[in-house]
C-alpha cells in the first residue's frame, strides 16, 4: 500500500534543527536583500551622476572652465547621507523615528555643503533668461554663428507645439479609443487589425516623404506642420492606450445611461470620459512629455529662427558655446528639462497606469 | 509530524488587523478545522504557518520550537491553496515532482514517490496533462499531492473543496480523511461551511475577526457555545435570538417570562435552537400558543415560522410531510435544558438555566 | 424602411464622421500617404531641387551594386541592434524588473524611475549628458573617474569607441521601456503561484526560472520583435551625440538615408533607402501583431444602438 510506504519513510525521516534553518534564513534574506540593492545602486549610478554633473555645471561653472572638485565633493556629503539614512531607515521600524533622523540628516548635509561649496554657486549662467545676445558677448561677433532669438521665444513656440499637440491627440484618441472600444460598425475588426499594425510601425521611415508633403502644402517651417505631424504618428499607439481604457469602464453604467434617457454621445461625455479621466491624465501627461522633447522632426521640418522650439534652441547653444563655456550650456539644458521633469515626478503615479493592452500571457 | 502552537499571533496590514492575538495548540497528528466567516483571518493563519507571511507579534512553534524567522522553504509544510496554485506551465506530474527538485533526491526515486501519491489521490491517469485540461476536482487533487509527496510535518489545506459540486465534495471528504488518517499527518482545514468542519475533524476552532472564539469538538460548539457568535454561526437553520431582561429570578422576553433556575440580572439573549423546540412536548418550559406564518418541507423535515410571545421563532419538525398548516396555533415549548442563556454586553454565555 | 431604422442608420453615419473621421483624417494624411510617396519617389530622381526630372531605377541599381558606403552602414547597423538589444532591452531590462519586483515595493518603484528618467528628458539634453561623459579632455565625467581614481591617461570614448557609446547611449534608454513591460508581467502573476512555489522549497532564484520566466514569454517575444524595429530605425541619438562619425563609423542605415536626402539632398535615393526600412517596419509590425491577443482585442461591443 502506498501510504504505508509513506509513513515508513517517515519514521526516518530527522527532526530539523529549527534554530539552525532560522538563522540561515535571516542570512539568507539579509545577503539578498544586500546584494540587490548594491546592484540596483550600482547600475543606477551611471544614471544618476550625469544629471547630478549637469546640475552642478549649471550652478558653479564660469567661463571657460568647469569645477570639478564641487561634484566630487557634493558626492562625498551626499552619499554618506543617503547611506546612514537606509541604514536608519531598515533598522528603525517607526516611522517619527525614520522622518526624525531624515531631517537631522538632511540639515546636517545641507549645513555641510552650504559650508563646503556654498560660495561657489551663482546663478550667471541663467544670465540668457534676460539677455538675448549673451552668445554674441562669449564669442565675439565675428565667429558666432546664427542671430539667437530669446530664448522666452523658443520656450512658448514649445509650449505651443506640446500644448496644441496635446490637446489634438487628447480629443481625437479619447473619441477613436472609445468608437473601436465600444460601437459596433461594419469593418471594426480590419480597422484595429490595421491600426496594430500602424501602432509598431516606425513613422521614422517616412520623414522624407513627410518633408515633402509638408513642403508641398506651404506647412514646412510652420508650427503648426510640426504639430499635426506629430499628433499623427503617435496617434495609433494612443488610440490603443485610450481603448485599453474604455475597455475597462463596466458596461453597466452606460447601459444605465441610457436606460436614463441619454443618447450614446451623451452616455460618453457624461459617464463614461469621467470615469476614464485617470487615463486621459496619462495620456496628456505622456503627449506633453513627448512633444516637448522632440528633436528630429523639429530640425528637420523647422529651419527658420523664429520657429525655433527648445531643443533646436539648446541644441545650437550647445553647437556654438559648448567648447567655450559649459555653464551656460548646462543652464539652458536645465532650463528645458525643468517642465518635462516637474510633470514626470508629480504624474507618476498616473503614468503607470498605461499599458500597450493585449499581449498575450 | 509536528505538534504545532500558536502562542497570541498577530498580524496587521498597516495597522489593519487581521489576525489579533491567536492562541492555539494542535496535538501530533490531529485534524483540526478553522471555521469562520469570510475576512476572519483564517487565510493569514496558514500563510503564517506556512511561512509566508511574518507575524508582526507572538511565535508560532514547531514540537516546541520558535520557527518564526524559518523560510517557508525550510518548513517542510504541505499546502493546498483555495485556488490550487497548480503551476500553469507543468504537467501534472512535473507540477506533483516540483517540492521534490529541492530535496536531494535522485531523479528516478522523486518519479517514483510522485506516482505512488498520485496513486493514493487518484490522479495517476492524469499525469501528462496541464492544469489547464483538468477539472476543477481534479485539480485539488493535483494540489493535494503535491502537498504530501514531500512528507511534509504539517498539512494546510485552505478551503479545498470550496470550488467543487455538492457531489464531488462529499467524496473529497472522505478521500482527504481516509488520506490524512493513513498518513497521520498533522493537518489544519479551512473552511467556512460548518457541516465540512465537524464531519472531517477532530477538533474544531471557530475564528471571527482575528480571534479564537471558541474550540471542541463539533458536540461542544452547538451545545455549549461559548459566545453568542458562535451559537449563531453554528447551527443551521440559525438559532433562534431573543433580547430579554432578568431580574427577580424571572426572564421577560417581550411578552413571555420564564422563571430562572439561578440568579441573573441585567440584559440576557435567550437562544432556542430551531430543532430543540416542539409542540406539545412533556415538561417544556414557555410553553406559549404560537400562530404559524410560513411552513417551508425541507426534505426529511419542515421549518416552520410562527409569531410567538417571544417574537418570531422558526423551528423544525422531523418527517417529510407538514403535520401544521399556517395560521394554525400550536403550543410551542421546549426543553428547559436546551434553552441557552447569554450576557448581552459581554456575548458570552452564562451557566445559567431556565427552570422547568 | 421604417423610420426608425432610418434614423438609426443616420445617426451610425453620424457617429462614424464624429468619433472616428479626425482619426481617419490624420491617419492617412501622415501614414498612408506618405508610404505612397515614400514608393513614388523612390523611382524618381529628386534631388536637392525638389523637382521631379524622370522616373527611374537608378537608385535601386545604385543602392545593390554601386554603393560601397551602404555595406558599412549596414555592418553598423548589425552590431548596434544586435549589441544594443541582446544587451539592454531586453537581458538588462529582464534583470531590472527581475530585481526591482525583488525589493520593498517603494524601493523598486524608485529605482524603476530612475531607469526612466533618460527615456523622460528631452532627447538633446540626454545627448548633451553623454557628450559631457564622454567629453575626450579631463573635463569628462568618465576622465575624471579614469584619471583620478584608477590613474589612467584620459580616454577619447567618442573618437576610439563611437559604436560603444552609441550602444550604451541607446540602451540606458532601451531598457526602461522593457522594465516596465516586465515589471507588470510579473505583477500579473498570481502570487498565489510564488507563494506555492516557495512553500514547496524552491529558492529565489528556482522562483525566476519555474515561475517567472515561464509566464515572460510571450513579454520576452513581443519585446524583442518591438525594440529590434524600434532600434532599426530610430537616429535621433545616434545623430546627437556623433552625428553618425568620427567619417560614416556610426551611421545606421536609418541615419544613412537621413543623412542621403538631408545633408547631400538626394531625396529620391533617401525614400529608396527607406522603402526597405518600410517594407521590414510593415514585416515586423505583422510579426508583432500575431503576438497580441486577437480575442481580447476584438471582443464584441455589447450596446448594440449607436
Ligand atoms: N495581503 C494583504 N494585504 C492587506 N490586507 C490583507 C491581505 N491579506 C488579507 N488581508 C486582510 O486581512 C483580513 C483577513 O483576510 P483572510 O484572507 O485571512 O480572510 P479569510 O478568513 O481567509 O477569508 P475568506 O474566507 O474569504 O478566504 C481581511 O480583512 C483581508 O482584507
Ligand atoms: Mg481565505
Amino acid at each position: 500500500m502506498a501510504a504505508d510506504n509513506l509513513v515508513a519513510a517517515r519514521g526516518a525521516q530527522a527532526r530539523p534543527d529549527w534554530p539552525a534553518l532560522a538563522r540561515r534564513a535571516w542570512r539568507r534574506r539579509f545577503t539578498g536583500q544586500s546584494m540587490l540593492l548594491a546592484f540596483l545602486v550600482v547600475v543606477s549610478a551611471p544614471i544618476v551622476l550625469p544629471y547630478f554633473w549637469m546640475v552642478v555645471i549649471a550652478f558653479t561653472a564660469r567661463t571657460g572652465g568647469v569645477a570639478s572638485d564641487v561634484l566630487w565633493t557634493a558626492c562625498a556629503v551626499i552619499a554618506p547621507a543617503v547611506l546612514i539614512y537606509s541604514i536608519v531607515h531598515m533598522s528603525v521600524p517607526a516611522p517619527r523615528l525614520r522622518l526624525a533622523a531624515g531631517l537631522v540628516l538632511l540639515a546636517i548635509a545641507g549645513a555641510l555643503l552650504a559650508a563646503l561649496i556654498g560660495e561657489r554657486l551663482h546663478l550667471d549662467n541663467f544670465r540668457f533668461l534676460t539677455r538675448a545676445n549673451f552668445v554674441e558677448e562669449i564669442r565675439s561677433k565675428a565667429t558666432s554663428g546664427a542671430q539667437f532669438p530669446s530664448v522666452w521665444n523658443a520656450f512658448f513656440n514649445s509650449l505651443l507645439l506640446a500644448v496644441s499637440q496635446t490637446v489634438i491627440i487628447l480629443t481625437v484618441s479619447s473619441l477613436a479609443g472609445y468608437y473601436i472600444s465600444r460601437f459596433a460598425f461594419r469593418g471594426r475588426s480590419v480597422f484595429l487589425q490595421g491600426m496594430l499594425v500602424l501602432h509598431a510601425f516606425p513613422a521614422m521611415t517616412l520623414i522624407i516623404p513627410i518633408f515633402l508633403m509638408l513642403h508641398w502644402i506651404g506647412l514646412l517651417d510652420t508650427i503648426v506642420g510640426v504639430m499635426l505631424v506629430l499628433a499623427a504618428i503617435e496617434l495609433p499607439f494612443y488610440v490603443f492606450v485610450m481603448k485599453g481604457f474604455f475597455d475597462g469602464v463596466p458596461w453597466d453604467i452606460e447601459m444605465s445611461a441610457m436606460t436614463d434617457g441619454a443618447t450614446r454621445r451623451q452616455a460618453f461625455r457624461l459617464v463614461v470620459l469621467p470615469q476614464v479621466r485617470f487615463g486621459l491624465i496619462a495620456v496628456a501627461v505622456f503627449a506633453f512629455i513627448r512633444a516637448w522633447e522632440e528633436y528630429i522632426f523639429v530640425r528637420t521640418f523647422l529651419i527658420e529662427n523664429k520657429n525655433w522650439v527648445m531643443s533646436l534652441y539648446l541644441f545650437w547653444v550647445s553647437d556654438d558655446v559648448m567648447g567655450v563655456d559649459y555653464g551656460i550650456v548646462a543652464a539652458v539644458a536645465v532650463f528645458y528639462v525643468l517642465p518635462s521633469f516637474l510633470l514626470y515626478v508629480f504624474c507618476q503615479k498616473y503614468l503607470t497606469q498605461m499599458t500597450i493592452g493585449g499581449i498575450k500571457g | 509530524m509536528a505538534r504545532i502552537e500558536l502562542k497570541n499571533l498577530r498580524k496587521e496590514w498597516g495597522g489593519a488587523i487581521a489576525v489579533a492575538g491567536i492562541d492555539l495548540a494542535i496535538e501530533d497528528g490531529a485534524f483540526v478545522a478553522v471555521l469562520g466567516p469570510s475576512g476572519c483571518g483564517k487565510s493569514t493563519t496558514l500563510m503564517m504557518l506556512a511561512g509566508i507571511y511574518r507575524p508582526t507579534s507572538g511565535d508560532i512553534t514547531f514540537d516546541g520550537a520558535r520557527v518564526n524567522d524559518v523560510e517557508a522553504r525550510g518548513r517542510n509544510v504541505g499546502i493546498v491553496f483555495q485556488s490550487y496554485a497548480l503551476y500553469p506551465n507543468m504537467t501534472v506530474l512535473e507540477n506533483v515532482m516540483f517540492p521534490l527538485r529541492f530535496k536531494t533526491i535522485e531523479r528516478t526515486e522523486a518519479e517514483r514517490r510522485s506516482r505512488e501519491v498520485a496513486t493514493l489521490v487518484r490522479i495517476d491517469g492524469l499525469l501528462d496533462r496541464r492544469p489547464g485540461q483538468l477539472s476543477g476536482g481534479q485539480q485539488q487533487r493535483v494540489a493535494l499531492a503535491r502537498a504530501l509527496v514531500k512528507r511534509p510535518h504539517l498539512l494546510l489545506l485552505d478551503e479545498p473543496l470550496s470550488n467543487l459540486d455538492a457531489g464531488l465534495r462529499l467524496t473529497m471528504r472522505t478521500e482527504i480523511r481516509r488520506i490524512q488518517r493513513e498518513l497521520g499527518v498533522t493537518t489544519i482545514l479551512v473552511t467556512h461551511d460548518q457541516v465540512e468542519a465537524t464531519t472531517m475533524a477532530d477538533r474544531v476552532v471557530v475564528m471571527n475577526s482575528g480571534r479564537v472564539e471558541q474550540q471542541g469538538t463539533a458536540e461542544d460548539l452547538y451545545e455549549r457555545p461559548a459566545t453568542l457568535f458562535v451559537a449563531s454561526f453554528v447551527g443551521s437553520p440559525p438559532i433562534n435570538l431573543f433580547d430579554g431582561h432578568a431580574a427577580g429570578g424571572m426572564l421577560s422576553v417581550n411578552e413571555a417570562r420564564l422563571p430562572l433556575a439561578d440568579p441573573v440580572q441585567g440584559a440576557v439573549v435567550l437562544g432556542l435552537r430551531p430543532e430543540s423546540l416542539r409542540v406539545n412536548g412533556s415538561g417544556d418550559s414557555g410553553r406559549t400558543i404560537s400562530r404559524i406564518s410560513a411552513v417551508e418541507p425541507m426534505g426529511r423535515e419542515v421549518l416552520y415560522t410562527a409569531d410567538s410571545a417571544f417574537g418570531v421563532i422558526r423551528f423544525l419538525e422531523a418527517g417529510a410531510e407538514p403535520r401544521h398548516r399556517e395560521s394554525d396555533d400550536v403550543p410551542l415549548g421546549f426543553p428547559p435544558a436546551s434553552a441557552l442563556l447569554f450576557d448581552k454586553d459581554s456575548g458570552r454565555r452564562l451557566d445559567a438555566r431556565v427552570a422547568a | 424602411m421604417p423610420v426608425f431604422a432610418r434614423a438609426q442608420l443616420r445617426r451610425q453615419r453620424i457617429n462614424f464622421a464624429l468619433f472616428l473621421g479626425p482619426a481617419l483624417v490624420l491617419l492617412f494624411l501622415f501614414f498612408v500617404a506618405p508610404i505612397v510617396i515614400d514608393l513614388f519617389l523612390a523611382f524618381t530622381d529628386m534631388g536637392r531641387t525638389l523637382a521631379v526630372g524622370k522616373f527611374t531605377l537608378e537608385n535601386f541599381e545604385r543602392m545593390f551594386t554601386r554603393d560601397t558606403r551602404l555595406l558599412g552602414a549596414l555592418g553598423v547597423t548589425f552590431i548596434f541592434v544586435l549589441a544594443t538589444l541582446g544587451i539592454f532591452n531586453v537581458t538588462f531590462a529582464l534583470l531590472l524588473a527581475l530585481v526591482t519586483t525583488a525589493v520593498p515595493p517603494r524601493l523598486g518603484a524608485f529605482f524603476r524611475a530612475v531607469w526612466l528618467l533618460p527615456r523622460m528628458s528631452p532627447s538633446v539634453v540626454y545627448a548633451l549628458l553623454w557628450l559631457w561623459v564622454a567629453d575626450p579632455n579631463e573635463r569628462g565625467l568618465l576622465n575624471q573617474i579614469v584619471m583620478h581614481v584608477f590613474d589612467m591617461p584620459p580616454i577619447d570614448l567618442r573618437n576610439n569607441h563611437p559604436l560603444l557609446v552609441i550602444i550604451l547611449a541607446n540602451g540606458f534608454i532601451g531598457a526602461s521601456l522593457g522594465m516596465l513591460i516586465f515589471t507588470s508581467a510579473i505583477r500579473s502573476i498570481p502570487e498565489h503561484l510564488f507563494h506555492a512555489a516557495r512553500v514547496d522549497g524552491a529558492g529565489s532564484l528556482a522562483i525566476v526560472r519555474y515561475i517567472t520566466l515561464p509566464a515572460l514569454r510571450w513579454p520576452i517575444s513581443y519585446m524583442t520583435i518591438h525594440q529590434t524595429l524600434s532600434l532599426l530605425v530610430s537616429f535621433e541619438y545616434i545623430l546627437l551625440i556623433t552625428g553618425g562619425g568620427p567619417f560614416y563609423d556610426t551611421t545606421v542605415f536609418s541615419l544613412y538615408a537621413y543623412r542621403r536626402a538631408f545633408e547631400s539632398g538626394e531625396y529620391a535615393y533617401g525614400a529608396a533607402l527607406s522603402l526597405i526600412l518600410v517594407v521590414i517596419g510593415v514585416l515586423a509590425a505583422l510579426a508583432l501583431w500575431r503576438l497580441m491577443d486577437m480575442k481580447q482585442l476584438l471582443q464584441q461591443p455589447r450596446i448594440e444602438v449607436h
